[in-house]
């Protein structure tokens, strides 16, 4: 129930507004020190681009560095269809691990099982993923969101797919605005077959709304007035991954995790607790790994804002 | 067996009043200004050393030996009266007491009352009068019934502006809010600030942290019973007031050719009606406003029978435009019927109704949109007896059924045209409950009270529950099977015997050593895991996956009486509690419109143990109070800090606040409010790592609250100016009016709230470095002022 909490932080925020100012101030507390552990960043897709596995270690809380990454490492990813990628290890950048596909290939195929292998030393790590399906983007609309004493005339994007019929299926969303991914954690868009969450029984109908119109930066210009996700001249591009469930579950982790707005909506913030992992470590020693393995599918479309004509007043 | 014993104890008891030539004084005692009821008046006979204190509907009944006796009939705050009685036969006699402020404010010296809390078997319990609360600086200059509670030991929040109140290690769902006996689920305004209860309406609040009677059950941590006025018995009168965030307007007076009373109150905020000709969204829809309006009448039919209708209606509203937003509120009604049955049983009977619900809707038209419901309902009757035997000897009994209906969501959501209803089923439960108790004074020195409750649930259908596989604690638990029940049909059923028990030993006639022990089952749970509960938090019944939660408290306490004519109470309590059975929550669990909400809980247990010093001077141009809490909460969850034990977010070391109320001339009081409080815990990371160009933040331990935040004090000050009580020409002014200025967080300290960790704002391309910060938040970094008129006539 993201968009629950979305508004209801919206809410917590014209609270703020009228009843008093909470204050913020950016601390610098000295942490534990901790045995640095392995950090997979294993998210493949089926794009026809290199792909990439990357092996790196966690680091004090305050480095602000480039992850070390982790070399010598031997990885692969075996289908249960007896297909087999063998990533090779980058001599540019320490811990990138790629596998290139050849002219008009791409990696896996929906419906199979994938199990991800490293050998790093005497350690061993495994984890398993199945690859999902994913519907294609039918368009890419405008629209215009009239603007009232408190905010200016907006225009938004809006993606138009339609979720396949059988519940169950997960996917993440990621917009690029004029080629930039929008990445922010608050930008982190998932979805449970065409709606929020499980249970929800939105599955083979149009995404909903607020996911459909998810690919919108929203950002404030120099006076705090909101300023509109899309100009004319932007270009937006939107791509669905799959997701297998665990990744799901992951991801909503990872939104609660690092999703903080700050302010107010802290009262309502769960503690922070560490996200899960589908990596595991199957070798005798009990060298503990984090980090994530998925293998999506994914479909894109773009469309480029070039009138306000294509404007819908919907 | 416990039938046997409580058959046995009653035939006991009544056998022996017939022993003596005896007779019974009985009546009411009431406010001689308004005819409003006293509760816990005292109506004490020195000679002999015998009394009683006044129920919460002002009856007494007092059985002593045929003679002529000086009655003492006293309250605090009030001037004491004094009847001679010539007892023969049963007799009855109501008395009226004048407030010590209708004697023109002089300075009146008054013996405190005779049953002062070191005589009585009650402990753990912190009664605040209506006149005290309205003098506490509050916040925003809003008189508040639970900011004001969180002046006493032994109650603890998560931190300012949070909502409700953590009593003695226990959460915000295990504490029972009554309204004039109806549940209130959600006891806040504006996410947290204010309380439901315009202190307009409200007579008495009385919080109990332990020892909780027999009759009192369904929560297992502590009872928050509020009492509403009954409303001028004697003349209309007319209360208001203009604050900084309500304005309020409450009419009371006689009914009926005096034969009852009634009391009419509502409050509202109104910044948006302000705010209206400047805003345009407010013109076009949006709604930013919340209310209450509470009510009651009461009637006399004779007199021996009176009965009283209350009710409480209040909403919180915020709407973006006129299909968008979020509102939510209680509603509560209760009729009750007194009977003076005869001279030494009372009787009430008790019919309830309450329900919180919310309602969330987004979508601009037909073709999008998400609409949801959710609501927790009760109707209850309670019947409840006491017998007077004897001045040394009280029986009560009686029983509880409540019949519950929850709606976890009515909700129906549709895109692009296509609906989708996403509600979930409605539950349907039934909590019974029996109880017996007897206070006894057994000597002149020793008293007890002892009682046993007996509750019992059940789950009915139609509905479904689910069978959950086992897994690695704290990972979501997928379900295996699932079980149909048709209408009626029993779910899940449990049932527990809840004893209680308190004692009294007098050491001398101005201290005494109290001890008590008291178990409580809670069969519904309040399903939250944000800091501060929200109001979208939904109530969810016990089931086959989720157990009652059962909470056990013993404590042991020594009362003082200080000072010449016994101005002071000390009174120190240490206790130690447990609680069973506490719902906790997987990380990233789904509380939401999910139906297999339950493989998201876990269970756990909880522990608190602590002292509380409490030093209140009642009398005298200065009154106030002194209260430190040392005390440690701890839960117990596997699946959470690797099994260990871990504090609860409202864990506070030392806890110390200071209350004073100063009279500087006839017109000008003071008052203030200072705050002490140990840094919360909260977890910090140790690590980080980034995935997909997320920053996640990794605690290498595992531990859950392994840091604490900083210090927490605080310092709020208010002035009260009494309005003149002449005209310029002399004559005495018929309303009476006053204004309260006041300073919350007078030196603008920033006091943390929490601190918490994110990536710095910003996109970061894949292979550069994310920056990490930690950011401390204080949610009332500066001081606030506050200004309010209130008037009365």
């Amino acid at each position: 129930m993201k968009t629950v909490k979305n508004y209801f932080n919206s809410i917590l925020m014209i609270i703020m507004v009228l009843a008093m100012a909470a204050c913020e101030t950016e601390i610098f507390p000295t942490l534990p020190d901790a045995e640095p552990v392995l950090v997979v960043d294993a998210w493949v897709t089926n794009k026809e681009e290199p792909q990439v596995v990357r092996l790196m270690m966690t680091q004090p809380y305050f480095e602000n560095l480039t992850p070390p990454g982790v070399t010598g490492a031997t990885v692969s990813i075996e289908g249960s269809d007896g297909s087999f990628y063998l990533f090779g290890e980058s001599n540019v950048e320490e811990g990138v691990y790629t596998w290139e596909p050849a002219p008009g290939d791409s990696f896996g195929q929906s419906g199979v099982t994938y199990t991800l292998r490293i050998a790093k030393g005497v350690e061993q790590y495994t984890a398993t993923t199945a690859m999902g399906r994913v519907p294609p983007i039918d368009s890419i609309t405008f629209r215009i969101e009239k603007g009232n004493d408190l905010v200016d005339d907006l225009y938004l994007a809006e993606f138009w797919a339609v979720d396949p019929i059988e519940a169950g299926d997960t996917y993440w969303i990621k917009a690029y605005k004029n080629g930039i991914l929008l990445n922010k954690p608050s930008e982190i868009s998932l979805a449970y077959d065409a709606g929020f969450s499980r249970g929800g029984n939105f599955s083979g109908i149009n995404f909903i709304a607020p996911i459909r119109r998810s690919i919108n930066p929203f950002e404030q210009d120099a006076n705090n007035r909101l300023k509109s996700p899309y100009v004319v001249g932007d270009s937006v591009y939107v791509e669905i991954h799959s997701l297998s469930e665990a990744s799901f579950d992951f991801l909503t982790q990872v939104v609660v995790q690092t999703n903080r707005p700050g302010g107010f909506s802290e009262l309502f913030s769960t503690p922070l607790a560490n996200v899960s992992s589908n990596i595991r470590n199957i070798s005798p020693g009990d060298k503990r790994v984090v980090g994530f393995f998925n293998v999506a599918a994914v479909s894109g479309s773009g469309r480029k804002f070039k009138s306000l004509d294509e404007v819908s007043n919907k | 067996m416990f039938r046997r014993i409580a058959v046995g104890l009653i035939f006991f008891t009544v056998s022996g009043v017939f022993a003596q030539d005896k007779a019974t004084l009985s009546g009411y005692v009431r406010d001689a200004a308004d005819g409003e009821a006293l509760i816990g008046a005292s109506v004490y006979v020195r000679s002999i050393s015998a009394g009683t204190v006044t129920n919460v509907y002002g009856f007494y009944s007092l059985t002593l030996p045929a003679g002529t006796y000086d009655v003492e009939i006293s309250y605090v705050g009030y001037v004491r009266s004094e009847k001679t009685v010539s007892l023969s036969q049963n007799q009855r006699l109501d008395a009226e007491l004048v407030s010590q402020q209708q004697q023109l404010q002089e300075v009146v010296v008054i013996a405190p009352s005779d049953l002062s809390p070191v005589q009585s078997v009650e402990m753990s319990v912190n009664k605040v009068d209506m006149n005290t609360i309205v003098r506490m600086p509050a916040f925003l200059g809003e008189v508040d019934v639970i900011r004001s509670i969180q002046q006493l030991p032994g109650v603890a929040t998560v931190g300012e502006g949070a909502s409700g109140f953590n009593v003695r290690g226990g959460n915000v769902g295990q504490n029972l809010i009554l309204l004039d006996e109806a549940s209130v689920y959600n006891a806040s305004h504006m996410l947290g600030f204010f309380s439901v209860f315009n202190p307009d309406a409200v007579k008495d609040v009385k919080l109990y942290k332990g020892a909780i009677p027999a009759q009192f059950g369904g929560r297992i941590s502590s009872l928050l019973d509020v009492r509403m006025k009954e409303g001028n018995a004697k003349e209309f009168e007319v209360n208001g007031g203009i604050g900084t965030v309500f304005s309020r307007l409450a009419a009371e007076g006689p009914l009926l050719k005096n034969r009852g009373s009634f009391i009419v109150a509502g409050r509202r905020s109104y910044i948006d009606i302000l705010a209206r000709p400047f805003v345009d969204v407010l013109r076009e829809g949006a709604r930013l406003n919340f209310y209450d309006l509470t009510g009651k009448l009461n009637y006399n039919i004779n007199d021996r029978n009176r009965v009283f209708l209350s009710g409480y209606s209040g909403r919180d509203i915020f709407f973006f435009d006129k299909q968008q937003g979020f509102s939510w509120g209680n509603n509560t009604a209760t009729l009750r019927w007194n009977s003076i049955l005869n001279d030494r049983l009372f009787a009430n009977f008790s019919a309830i109704y309450s329900k919180y619900d919310y309602n969330l809707q987004f979508g601009e038209d037909n073709l999008d949109y998400f609409r949801w419901q959710s609501s927790i309902s009760n109707y209850t009757v309670k019947p409840a007896f006491s017998y007077f035997i004897n001045a040394n000897n009280e029986v009560t009994f009686g029983g509880e059924a409540n019949y519950y209906t929850f709606e976890p969501a009515n909700a129906k959501g549709a895109s692009n045209g296509e609906t989708v209803d996403v509600s979930l089923e409605k539950k349907y439960n039934l909590e019974a409950a029996v109880y017996v108790g007897n206070n006894l004074r057994i000597t002149n020195r020793f008293s007890v009270e002892y009682g046993m409750r007996y509750s019992y649930f059940w789950g009915f259908g139609p509905g479904s529950q689910y069978r959950y596989n086992d897994t690695v604690p704290g990972v979501r638990r997928t379900p295996v099977e699932e079980l149909r029940y048709s209408e009626g049909e029993v779910l899940a059923s449990y049932g527990n015997w809840e004893p209680r028990l308190a004692l009294n030993l007098q050491l001398n006639s101005v201290s005494s050593l109290k001890a008590s022990y008291m178990r409580l089952a809670q069969y519904l749970h309040l399903i939250s895991n944000t800091t501060a509960s929200n109001p979208l938090d939904v109530w969810t019944p016990t089931s086959i996956n989720i157990k009652p939660e059962v909470g056990q408290q013993v404590a042991l306490g020594y009362f003082r009486s200080l000072g010449k004519n016994r101005s002071y109470e000390f009174s120190v309590e240490t206790y130690y509690r447990t609680a069973a059975n506490q719902i906790d929550y997987i990380d990233g669990a789904d509380l939401l419109i999910n139906e297999f909400l339950e493989g998201d809980l876990l269970s756990g247990e909880g522990r608190a143990y602590g002292m509380e010093l409490y030093l209140q001077k009642k009398q005298g141009r200065f009154t106030g109070w002194l209260a430190y809490t040392l005390s440690r909460s701890e839960l117990k969850v596997v699946g959470i800090n690797k099994g260990n034990w871990y504090p609860a977010r409202y864990d506070q070391l030392h806890n110390l606040k200071a209350t004073g109320f100063y009279e500087l001339t006839k017109r000008w009081s003071l008052s203030a409010n200072f705050t002490v409080l140990s840094g919360t815990p909260t977890t910090f990371p140790t690590s980080r790592y980034v995935i997909q160009g997320i920053l996640i933040p990794y605690n290498a331990d595992g531990t859950r609250n392994n840091v604490r935040i900083p210090v927490f004090h605080r310092l709020d000050i208010s002035a009260r100016l009494e309005g003149r009580n002449t005209k310029r020409n002399g004559r005495v002014r018929k309303n009476a009016d006053y204004w309260m200025f006041g300073l919350y967080n007078v030196y603008a300290r920033k006091n943390p709230f929490s601190i918490y960790f994110a990536q710095e704002d910003g996109r970061y391309p894949s292979g550069t470095p994310v920056p990490s910060q930690a950011r401390q938040l204080s949610v009332i970094g500066t001081i606030v002022p506050a200004i309010s008129y209130n008037f009365h006539f």
